[in-house]
């Protein structure tokens, strides 16, 4: 039961998503994330444990491991397909009440940035920490961004560009939810933003990686 | 010294005059004509007008012809999303719509948009002899990404030999490109690869060294430069860019210049960066434009070191910030008073003067840059010198260089703000232009009066 959990982990952290895949090298020809989640259920161990004390595991010592520059995105990549692997088995007991979210995050790329790597990076990994993640794609205005909100009451609003050509849309459409609704929190991230600019356009948080996100949600959760 | 000549020397790491300057004006030419992004970048007498218009007001020593990295994927038929301020963005990957590599072809240089940006390299070089032009070829890794999505990133690890296909369809690519920009007239090819950030060391090395080398060579055998782009934060393969060998490498402001600096010089490679694109020349001032560019400027160094913006310049960036960076690279005076300035608030150690002064004699300590370099602060330290003859050893002035430790101390000590100025008894009193004899020896003869 406990070695289960460890090797979901394992999975999980070095992105072996099943049996035939061939990555990591390593762990060729071994279950995977996919496998071992369903065994696990099938032993009768709770969605919720098995978020917890697998996926969770796994996903935070990637996130931890991307933040200091020990991994990065093809590796990144592979640790959340193998979460996702993980969680189309657990969805159900999501769905049914079973197993509880932590919260909600809405995200999306500002308005003219049609760049979705980042985005999908934190996507995947707010979700495998046990949030619910409203993806809304890329391209994305103000207006879309606030009518989520309005529909998930205590939602965090996430804002990812790529392009310094679009900083000024992130600063508009971070005015306009403020305008709207002071204490709807923000967070931003891509690769040109910083700490001085999210200071500079009212945002409530700049993430440099996907785990930063992580542990801002968990901050406001807590 | 002409622009293209500057810009050799630096990628030859040789040393040079003055520190070149290549703003890395895109779409934000089309600000400039009053034009959309959409408007500005599907036509080449347009883009000629905009690079023209750059020029004139921001006088580089080189500018891109164009900055769009979708011409490649648009010629391969990937769809693009058109904006009015930012280039257009890639919205389909063929190959992960059922094309299949094997099917595909490097295109006839006659195909999407490349004739137009190889006419307007022409006709610029036609008009612009002496301005370097660098020719953007989109990188063979982001050319990938383009045609298959971020797919690719999970192809790498899973299958290899699919991806080793993927780069070397996408560096024949990025030939056909570079060779018809050098028959074009293009100085410098620009390998921009975004994209290359976002991988680990053992990746780059494995799927982007050996073909980024290649085009590297390829330019070199014809003659032109090669300069490596990458944007976002790619310290983690700052060592492998300068690996393939390019003449240059430019990064954005995610990435310490200095340790840029280091790792270039160690491997004989030149670098160019990284003035911040967002906070300060887009919503900064010209004081914070000036200031964020001679940071870069002192940290470079007149050895290797290319002055530009972090990436591609936002449309809405404003032209008096950029117009404030090219008036600074010129003007070692105005470098001096900023370093001098930004010295009082760094807290330079200031100097205690207790025994400078004199109850019997006017001192006179004459503020410069180095009046060997710098014409009008010769002249100030001659007419001080002329003006105190007649005084003989009533009066005693020295020059304080700027250029040296002492000089930036005395500078903050005595609350110059200018270069150069002429303090007299711990006085300010002339500022920048030099006064006549006649005006300096009144007040000299005033402190004296004052001293009896």
């Amino acid at each position: 039961m406990n070695e289960l959990f460890e090797k979901l982990a394992d999975c999980v952290e070095f992105g072996k998503i099943n049996k035939v895949s061939p990555y990591p090298p390593n762990m060729k020809d071994q279950d995977g994330a996919d496998e071992i989640a369903k065994q696990l259920l099938d032993q009768g161990v709770s969605a919720n444990d098995i978020l917890m004390k697998g996926l969770m595991i796994g996903m935070e010592k990637v996130g931890v491991k991307f933040r200091e520059n020990k991994v990065f995105v093809p590796q990144v990549l592979m640790s959340a397909k193998a979460m996702t692997a993980a969680l189309e088995h657990l969805k159900p007991y999501f769905q049914s009440g079973e197993a509880e979210r932590k919260g909600t995050f809405i995200i999306g790329t500002v308005e003219g940035d049609l760049h979705d790597i980042g985005k999908n990076l934190v996507a995947m990994m707010v979700e495998g920490n046990g949030y619910e993640v409203i993806d809304l794609g890329t391209d994305v205005k103000a207006e879309t961004f606030i009518e989520a909100a309005e529909n998930n009451p205590g939602s965090v609003i996430g804002l990812s560009a790529l392009l310094t050509t679009t900083m000024s849309n992130m600063e508009k459409i971070v005015g306009v939810i403020k305008e709207k609704h002071a204490d709807l929190k923000v967070c931003i991230g891509g690769a040109p933003v910083n700490q001085d600019f999210c200071d500079r356009i009212g945002a409530d948080s700049y993430n440099p990686d996907p785990q930063g996100v992580v542990e801002f949600l968990n901050a406001l959760a807590s | 010294m002409k622009g293209l000549e500057l810009i050799k020397k630096a990628m030859k790491l040789e040393e040079v005059e003055r520190i070149p300057w290549v703003p890395f004006v895109g779409a934000h030419a089309g600000s400039l004509l009053g034009l959309t992004a959409t408007e500005y970048l599907q036509s080449a007498d347009k883009i000629v007008e905009g690079v023209n218009k750059a020029i004139e007001t921001y006088h580089p020593d080189g500018i891109p012809v164009a900055f769009d990295l979708q011409i490649e994927a648009e010629a391969l038929g990937c769809k693009l999303a058109w904006a009015d301020d930012n280039p257009p963005a890639v919205i389909s990957h063929p190959l992960m719509e059922g094309t299949k590599l094997e099917d595909m072809k490097v295109p006839c240089a006659c195909k999407g948009r490349i004739p137009m940006v190889m006419e307007a390299t022409r006709k610029l070089r036609e008009q612009h002899a002496d301005v370097a032009l660098y020719g953007l070829i989109t990188g063979p890794f982001t050319l990938a990404l383009h045609l298959l999505g971020t797919d690719i990133f999970m192809q790498m690890m899973m299958d290899p030999e699919a991806t080793h296909q993927l780069m070397r369809f996408a560096t024949d690519v990025a030939k056909m490109m570079a060779g018809n920009y050098i028959e074009a007239g293009a100085d410098v090819i620009a390998i921009v690869d975004p994209m290359t950030s976002q991988i680990d060391p053992a990746s780059f090395e494995t799927f982007v060294t050996p073909y980024i080398t290649e085009i590297n060579d390829f330019i070199r055998d014809a003659d032109a430069l090669s300069s490596f782009f990458v944007c976002g934060n790619a310290q983690q393969n700052i060592e492998q860019m300068c690996k393939t060998k390019p003449d240059n490498i430019s990064i954005d402001e995610n990435i310490p210049l200095d340790y840029v600096r280091d790792i270039a010089l160690k491997h004989k490679v030149s670098f160019g960066g990284n003035i911040k694109l967002t906070v300060v020349l887009l919503m900064g001032d010209e004081e914070a434009s000036r200031r964020d560019a001679l940071e870069c400027m002192d940290i470079g160094g007149k050895k290797g070191f290319i002055l530009a913006p972090g990436c591609d310049l936002a449309m809405a960036t404003p032209k008096e910030n950029l117009i404030a960076v090219s008036e600074l690279v010129r003007d070692e005076v105005l470098q001096g008073e900023l370093r001098a300035s930004e010295a009082a608030t760094d807290n330079i150690e200031l100097l205690d003067l207790t025994n400078h002064w004199d109850k019997d004699k006017v001192v006179i300590d004459i503020i410069t840059l180095d009046s060997s370099s710098c014409a009008p602060c010769q002249y100030m330290v001659d007419a001080v010198a002329r003006a105190s003859e007649k005084y003989g050893d009533k009066v005693v002035y020295k020059e304080h260089r700027i250029k040296e430790m002492e000089g930036v101390q005395m500078m903050a000590t005595l609350g110059v703000k200018n270069l150069p100025t002429i303090v007299i008894d711990g006085n300010i009193d002339f500022i920048s232009q030099i006064p006549p004899i006649n005006a300096i020896q009144a007040k000299i003869e005033a402190y004296l009066e004052a001293k009896n």
